[in-house]
């Protein structure tokens, strides 16, 4: 345990200061947009453009090498090939690549030098392409100085024998190791890992050495251990069982099972110790995955939680506090989704598809969406919901007279497929600790639920409209009485709770897709939110909500995701038996509640 | 029954019978096709759609007009009729189907063989559905027995109002949501269709559309008396005092969750005779039938026609319906816009209906007459209904 704990801190903390160093950069690189005087920051650019220099090396070298190769003997090519497994240049990875395919050519200078080239991918009318020279990338030019072209068919490609084709491929395979792309490397090393090759051991352990980025590293170390599973010595493969088990390789998983199988099956053939330590890796690995399941598990959970808590937050403030089904909160929810939508087709009309520009598209999405939604909200409170206040059951149908209303306008306008609403880039990807994966979407989910809960919480605790807010839901007569203008907090409390619909519509139209019947499928779990926490109270909403969220993705671990889906809502069917009420209850002394 | 029924209800009934049981069946078996008065068997088997539909809405009114139970789960218990009767339909095409196997199609299609290798594929609780008879039945007791499970489990608690709607929904939502997977046996998404005949007769023959049709009106006719009987009795008394004000009645010393629960299973089981006619004549029955917004529908066909009448529900479904057909033939894009306005509407000013309408007459003429007086009952009466 002592050496793979300490592995991953160190991987830990090297990932910590490449991720800062990024972000350092990024936000370097904004403030550098605006004020063009900020020395420290440029000084600081320089310096991370000379370390990402460094740090893949000398390109020149290794494409002078590569040309060396092409136009070398054929008996020295497969050396000097190999040499270049360390090269992180992608023009030489490409020129490999194009060799062994057979596409790479010749071309004779006047003065008798041979200078390799890549014919252009893109050809024109005549079906010729660009010659682009190896050793730059530049194009070939004829002596007056004008770009050559050539059709691929009229030229002989460079030969290559069986034996070189296959030292390429290798050379391409190990060079995937040192790819600026973490991705790239992490996939390579896991892929030569299970080749079981023992020529790469000393690769794997070279690009060890100096790579910085923590999943990559854990990758390179399991390649290591998965190669030398296959060692010829004993006690190599022994180091490497419990290497693995340190490691929690879940990719090594199956090689273990085989091998604790195999030495189960044959005892004379495997000693004690090589079956023990097999076991241990195996029971070690159980363990880290139940553990990344478990919170892999809570953490989906809760982000769905999050989900159902946006959108039910705006319903738990109509229906919860002002009593009015509100049928249509689905569309209120869809009509924030569309705003966001036409907020980001603006922004991408003004500032192209991605940069800076875009990316603040959201901010100012969510507040569109707030005020859209608001609007709506108020125009729906003048128009119909106010003749209704003294008739619930009759206020949720003409809610969903409404809700039809809206849903086939913004089908007949929008369409009835779903739109794309695109992610700001701050927003896409995900992080991973321990193989358990954090999107940033989802992250950003929960973060602004509590966030807008909390405000909310401030906004009816400790403003003055709150107080007012909760004085007429409480007692509309009193409240009255003392002077509060009920009709205009009824305006206000409807509005804000559709502005919040609206809010959640924005962020929904993040995670999922956003169509005319988007609405439909949260409002059932909205409303069952409300009614299992408690109506009226924003504590039990948020447990609701929580609760059914975890509660969902624990059942999907054992059932389809539909089954669970029906088991929660019978799960709270059968929880009002035992609290009618819901999770918190207001309590009153009044008969009728 | 001398008593129960007005002479409004004389001329209703009178009126249906002769229409449905004498004039549409008339006209549809002796006019040659091109005449004027013939009624074509596709027009015969809608007409049986909107009848099927009205027993629906009947059974909405017995428990939202009557008891103040807003059920938005209603359609559960129509397409669960439609499926009871549409397994034994599916049984009965026997090897006629697409893939001429014993099986229903689905079965073959989703691989049933495999899955249920003891009894030849067909998932043991469809064997009994051979028999018409215990399907019949099935029609019956099945959703009697959702309603008293979930009615016992809702009104011991004391549900009620609004989250006696909002937990029906749900509970609709996740049948819906059951239904529409492939490993619950009943045909997934496409659900039961491709009948070919029922009691031996074949289901396209213009006879037996003619049948259907007479068996939905005279169907119509014996709900409606029933209920009529039911809501005239002393329990129906009991019935609206629940409505009007549960907790007085409570406090009288009447079980209040036995007379709801009784109500809820007698509506469920009326639902699903509805729905088990529906199926025959519509030819299809699929989980899209028990969502949510099909319940909500059959409330608007109810809310129309003014709830709290026999006459209104049955109004309501058939004209809403016949201008469902229409509009979606002929506008399709607008049906939705008029039916969401038409909730709105009706909710807003009509608030009994179009059953209502000469009664809000009535009391507008009162009040212009004398204004003051009519001022204060006026807002009396808007404090009371508080349902």
């Amino acid at each position: 345990m002592g050496r793979g704990a300490l592995q991953l801190s160190t991987t830990a903390f090297f990932r910590r200061r490449t991720v800062s160093r990024v972000k350092l950069c990024v936000t370097g690189n904004a403030v550098f947009r605006r004020n063009h005087f900020r020395s420290a920051f440029i000084s600081f650019l320089l310096t991370a453009f000379i370390v990402a220099r460094a740090w893949s090396a000398a390109p020149g070298a290794d494409r002078a090498a590569l040309v060396q190769a092409i136009i070398g003997e054929e008996g020295d090519q497969a050396e000097l090939v190999s040499k270049l497994s360390a090269s992180s240049d992608s023009l030489v990875g490409q020129t490999l690549e194009a060799w062994r395919v057979g596409e790479v050519f010749l071309h004779e200078a006047s003065d008798g030098a041979k200078i390799p080239f890549l014919l252009d991918k893109q050809t024109d009318a005549d079906g010729k392409a660009r010659a682009n020279r190896i050793l730059d990338g530049e194009p070939l030019r004829d002596s007056s100085g004008k770009p050559l072209s050539f059709t691929a068919t009229d030229l002989t490609a460079v030969d290559t024998s069986r034996s070189l084709r296959k030292v390429i491929k290798q050379t391409l395979d190990l060079m995937a190791l040192s790819n600026p792309d973490p991705k790239f490397r992490r996939d390579a090393a896991s892929r030569l890992g299970f080749e079981q090759n023992q020529d790469y051991v000393p690769f794997f352990e070279s690009r060890l050495a100096t790579e910085k980025q923590g999943d990559v590293r854990k990758a390179l170390a399991e390649a290591i251990a998965i190669t030398q599973l296959a060692s010829d010595n004993a006690d190599a493969r022994k180091a490497a069982i419990r290497q693995l088990g340190e490691l929690r390789s879940i990719s090594g998983q199956n090689l273990l099972r085989e091998i604790s199988a195999k030495a189960q099956a044959n005892p004379k053939t495997y000693d004690a110790e090589t079956l023990a330590a097999a076991r241990a890796a195996l029971t070690a690995i159980d363990e880290y995955i139940f553990w990344g399941n478990l919170f892999g598990t809570l953490f989906r959970g809760l982000s769905l939680g999050a989900v159902l808590l946006i959108a039910a937050l705006g319903l738990a403030i109509t229906f919860g506090l002002m009593g009015v089904i509100n049928m249509a909160h689905g569309e209120v929810i869809m009509v924030g989704a569309y705003a966001a939508y036409v907020t980001q087709n603006i922004f991408k009309a003004r500032f192209g598809e991605s940069g800076f520009g875009f990316d603040i598209y959201f901010p100012v999405a969510l507040v569109v969406a707030f005020a859209a939604s608001a609007l709506l909200g108020l125009i729906l409170e003048r128009g119909i919901i106010r003749f209704l206040y003294a008739r619930p059951l009759e206020s949720l149908l003409a809610t969903w007279g409404v809700s039809l209303i809206l849903q086939q306008i913004f089908r007949a306008h929008f369409g009835a497929a779903n739109v794309f609403v695109a992610s700001p880039s701050w927003l896409r990807g995900a992080y991973s600790v321990h193989d358990v994966l954090f999107a940033y979407n989802r992250i950003f989910v929960i973060g602004f639920a509590a966030c807008i809960v909390w405000l909310t919480y401030l906004l009816m605790t400790k403003t003055a409209v709150g107080l007012q807010i909760r004085a007429v839901m409480q007692n509309r007569n009193m409240a009255a009485c003392m002077g509060v203008r009920t009709n205009r907090m009824n305006m206000i409390t409807f509005a804000f709770g559709s502005g919040l619909a609206g809010l959640a519509g924005a962020c929904l139209a993040q995670i999922g897709n956003v169509g005319p019947s988007l609405g439909q499928s949260y409002i059932v779990d909205c409303f069952m939110v409300v009614v299992l926490g408690g109506v009226g109270n924003i504590i039990g909403t948020v447990s609701a909500s929580i609760g059914m969220g975890i509660g969902d993705q624990i059942l999907q671990l054992h059932v389809q995701a539909v089954l669970a889906k029906v088991l929660v809502l019978a799960a709270v069917i059968l929880f009002l038996q035992w609290r009618p009420a819901g999770l918190f209850v207001t309590r009153n002394r009044g008969l009728e509640g | 029954m001398r008593r129960t029924l007005s002479k409004a209800d004389y001329w209703f009934l009178g009126l249906v019978a002769v229409t449905g049981l004498v004039i549409l069946p008339c006209l549809n078996a002796f006019p040659p096709k091109e005449s004027f008065f013939h009624v074509s068997d596709f027009k015969v088997s809608l007409y049986g759609k909107y009848l099927c539909y009205a027993v629906l809405a009947l059974s909405v009114d017995l428990l939202w007009g009557y008891t103040g139970l807003l059920s938005l789960g209603q359609a559960l218990f129509f397409a669960l009729g439609g499926y009871a009767l549409g397994m034994h339909l599916m049984l009965m095409i026997g090897e006629r189907g697409v893939y001429k196997s014993k099986l229903p199609d689905f079965m073959v299609f989703l691989e049933f063989p495999a899955k249920y290798p003891d009894t030849a594929g067909l998932p043991a609780h469809w064997i009994p559905f051979y028999n018409f008879w215990f399907a019949t039945g099935a029609v019956i007791w099945v959703p009697a027995l959702l309603a008293l499970v979930f009615g016992y489990l809702a009104f011991r608690s004391r549900i009620k109002g609004v989250y006696f709607s909002i937990l029906t929904q749900a509970l609709t939502y996740a049948a819906c949501l059951m239904f529409f997977r492939n490993d619950f046996t009943f045909g997934g998404n496409n659900g039961l269709t491709d009948f070919k005949d029922i009691l031996g007769q074949n289901l396209n023959s213009p006879a037996t559309k003619r049948w259907l049709f007479i068996c939905s009106v005279v169907l119509l006719l014996l709900t409606f008396l029933l209920c009529r009987w039911v809501t005239a009795t002393k329990f129906g008394k009991i019935q609206r005092a629940i409505r009007d004000s549960e907790n007085r009645v409570l406090f009288s010393g009447y079980a209040t969750a036995n007379y709801k629960l009784f109500i809820f299973v007698l509506a469920a089981v009326i639902a699903s005779l509805g729905g088990a006619l529906f199926v025959p004549q519509v030819g299809i029955i699929n989980p899209s039938e028990m969502a949510p917004e099909k319940s909500l529908e059959a409330v608007v066909w109810v809310a129309v026609g003014g709830r709290g009448t026999l006459v209104g529900p049955i109004i309501g479904a058939v004209g809403i319906n016949a201008l469902k057909s229409y509009s979606t033939h002929s506008w399709p894009e607008y049906w939705l816009y008029i039916l969401g306005a038409l909730f709105v509407f009706v909710t807003v000013f009509l608030p009994k209906g179009i059953a209502g309408i000469p009664g809000q007459l009535r009391n507008l003429k009162k009040r212009m007459s004398r204004p003051t007086e009519n001022m204060i009952t006026a807002q009396v009466s808007t404090a009371d209904t508080k349902t």
